[in-house]
């Protein structure tokens, strides 16, 4: 087993990562940048490294200096997290040849699977359901009319070197189907300067379905059962849970099958994420697979009982998984709110600034993974994730209603947060009927909460009248000097006739 | 104290008496409230309302407040009635000039305007990014840009000075 290793990350997932190599024995390193010196992640670790200015590309993704680090401080093991570096193969073979073990997969899983073209034919040739469509980049435009025809309207164009919604096409008739091909592939061009598309058949209103697979490096695998994140606000995750409503147990052990298939064909070692679009008849169709830790992880370990971390260490330190798949069973329901620095009532505007005060939720089944405190300063420069609240309750009904009261407890000041809005979801009766899809929240959710009322106005109204009350008397005081216009003595209202008493 | 809070299109006018330490009697809408008040962390409020316990997170930017109870947010401005009466007479003085200012700290991506160019109201005047997010803030009124106080790249502060569109 290693004695020491690096974390090449920061804010909650850092903190994750050190929380499990200390409960192994095992000796954590932080890097940070100038502006993270007050990080959690920095403070809760054995020893630190300064790895430069704020700006990612001048830290945290600059590889020379993750490497110069692990070397001075004797780590014999990365662990890159989520994000920055985590599914760069260019620093996963530096890992390699500077003989210092990457907790995740090869180069070659990585390559392989981050390339979309590339990571479907290799899938396909196992045996994994793709959603109907081209695997190679399709050259011409006759081409693009014959295969769309072929697997039906409506169909979506995507660059092959896509990502983050650009150069990306839905084609819902075949008279749109010129015009969209010319942008996608000017988008695609601009963007990744690449113009290469390629056609996959358009899933209405999918729900996305993921399994969490571990391997190891003799060939042994085991899936983790589902998590379901359709609740996902422009495309990204906000809400995920495990087990979906939506997965019978056929489904589960077929869905596992195949994604083990997926992770085989790449030879794939630790934990990794293939994740699904499926429909309404509840056919599965793999999208991509994640070649690194995911956020929602907490989930599956709070219904499985596995802790995924320490098995990815286990892994890259070379031992023999001992989990074995007819031991693995989802006990109970478990639920994550990413919780974000952004204002909910204000179009999601990011909030960075100082948590003035913290009251963090706790209680039976609640678990806060956090990377602040308070008296922090969050940055400017990162993710705007701050914690992620997760839940357990023996069923989805409880899991809901826990993660409800643990909402409503989370209080954080100074900064806005996504909390509001998870309260709110929590409370959508489409949300409690589990019947949603990738669209709820852009689609539905927001129209309806334009058109709730909220029952606590007139509270509200009071709250913010003593307010300016207090102020207004501040003012006063500090324009008049003191001792005029301080609050009077309760002696003195003692006697007043008229007023009621509150005990 | 006497105050009109302005929620949605309607006017409510709602006096406050201080009646005991931290009781508060309310009196707004033909209702009279009497609660229990206390300050119990930064900006959140516990408020006794009878024998309901609420938690009020009150936020205040001049006359514009946001409170949150419970997941809810409740936007809704509160003057004092003498200067809402003052602002009225004197009321029409400051439109057509606007601040624009950083809602948020972080760092000036691009100016969209330059000095002296005409704009509409609600016309993108500057890209603000935060937390790999970039944020295009908005003139709230049409007229000249008269004065740019920020540069490209430049990291500002929340509340920062960004433009003057007069």
């Amino acid at each position: 087993m290693f004695q020491k290793i690096l974390i090449a990350n920061r804010g909650e997932i850092a903190v994750r990562v050190e929380r499990a190599c200390q409960e192994m024995g095992i000796r954590t390193v932080a890097v940070y940048s100038e502006v993270d010196r007050h990080a959690l992640h920095v403070r809760c670790a054995d020893e630190a490294y300064l790895i430069g200015p704020p700006p990612a590309t001048e830290s945290y993704l600059v590889i020379d200096k993750i490497i110069h680090a692990a070397k001075q401080s004797g780590a014999e093991a990365i662990h890159p997290g989520y994000g920055f570096l985590a599914e760069n193969p260019l620093f996963a073979e530096r890992c390699e040849k500077e003989k210092i073990r990457l907790i995740g997969p090869s180069a070659h899983s990585m390559r392989t699977m981050g390339s979309k073209t590339l990571a479907r034919q290799t899938v396909q040739a196992a045996g994994v359901p793709l959603v109907p469509g081209t695997v190679e980049p399709v050259a011409t435009e006759e081409e693009v009319l014959r295969i769309s025809k072929q697997i039906g309207f409506p169909v979506m164009l995507k660059a092959t070197a896509g990502g983050g919604g650009k150069g990306l096409r839905l084609v819902r008739a075949e008279e749109d189907l010129r015009s969209s091909l010319r942008m996608a592939k000017s988008e695609a061009k601009s963007a990744f300067s690449d113009d290469s598309v390629y056609i996959e058949k358009y899933i209405e209103n999918p729900r996305h379905v993921e399994i969490q697979i571990l391997g190891d490096r003799h060939g042994n695998y085991v899936h983790l059962c589902e998590r379901e994140c359709s609740i996902q606000r422009r495309h990204q995750k906000v809400i995920e849970e495990s087990p979906s409503v939506i997965v019978t147990p056929e489904i589960r052990a077929a869905m596992g099958k195949v994604a083990i298939e997926a992770a085989r064909a790449v030879r794939y070692e630790g934990a990794g994420t293939c994740e699904f679009l499926m429909d309404r008849d509840r056919n599965y169709y793999f999208l991509e697979m994640n070649t690194r830790l995911q956020v929602e992880h907490p989930i599956t370990e709070m219904v499985t009982g596995v802790d995924i971390v320490k098995e990815q260490i286990r892994i890259a330190a070379g031992e023999k998984l001992t989990l074995r798949q007819e031991e693995i069973k989802q006990t109970g329901h478990a639920i994550e709110c990413r919780v974000y620095a952004e204002d909910p009532d204000n179009n999601f505007m990011p909030c960075p600034g100082l948590i003035t005060s913290l009251r963090t939720p706790g209680g039976p089944g609640v678990r806060d993974d956090s990377g602040v405190f308070e008296g922090f300063e969050i940055p400017i420069y990162y993710d705007p994730i701050i914690s992620k609240l997760v839940v357990w309750g023996k069923d989805r009904p409880e899991a809901v209603a826990r993660m409800k009261r643990a909402l409503n407890e989370y209080v954080v000041t100074g900064v806005k947060t996504s909390i509001p809005f998870h309260i709110r979801v929590m409370n959508n009766r489409h949300f409690l009927d589990g019947d949603f899809d990738t669209n709820f929240i852009d689609k539905v959710f927001f129209r309806e909460e334009s058109e709730r009322e909220l029952p606590h106005f007139e509270v509200a109204v009071i709250a913010g009248a003593i307010q300016l009350f207090l102020d207004e008397r501040k003012r006063a005081i500090s324009q008049r000097g003191p001792g005029t216009g301080e609050p009077a003595s309760m002696w003195k209202y003692a006697g007043r006739p008229g007023i009621p008493k509150i005990l | 104290m006497n105050y009109v809070a302005t929620i949605g299109d309607r006017e409510v006018r709602i006096t406050v008496e201080e009646v005991g330490v931290a009781r508060y009697l309310v009196r707004g809408d033909g209702k009279e409230y009497l609660v229990d008040a206390h300050q119990v962390q930064d900006s959140v409020w516990s408020i006794l309302y009878g024998t309901a316990s609420f938690e009020a997170d009150v936020q205040r930017k001049g006359d514009e407040y946001e409170v949150l109870i419970g997941g809810d947010c409740h936007k809704f401005t509160l003057m004092n009635e003498q200067l809402k009466a003052l602002s009225r007479a004197g009321g029409k003085a400051a439109a057509g000039k606007a601040l624009v200012t950083s809602p948020m700290p972080g760092k000036v991506v691009k100016l969209l305007v330059n000095e002296g160019e005409e704009v509409k109201s609600d016309q993108g005047v500057i890209v603000v990014e935060a937390m790999k997010m970039e944020n295009e803030l908005k003139s709230a009124v049409a007229g000249k840009v008269k004065e740019i106080f920020v540069q490209e790249g430049e990291v500002v502060e929340s509340g920062a000075k960004l433009l003057l569109v007069e």
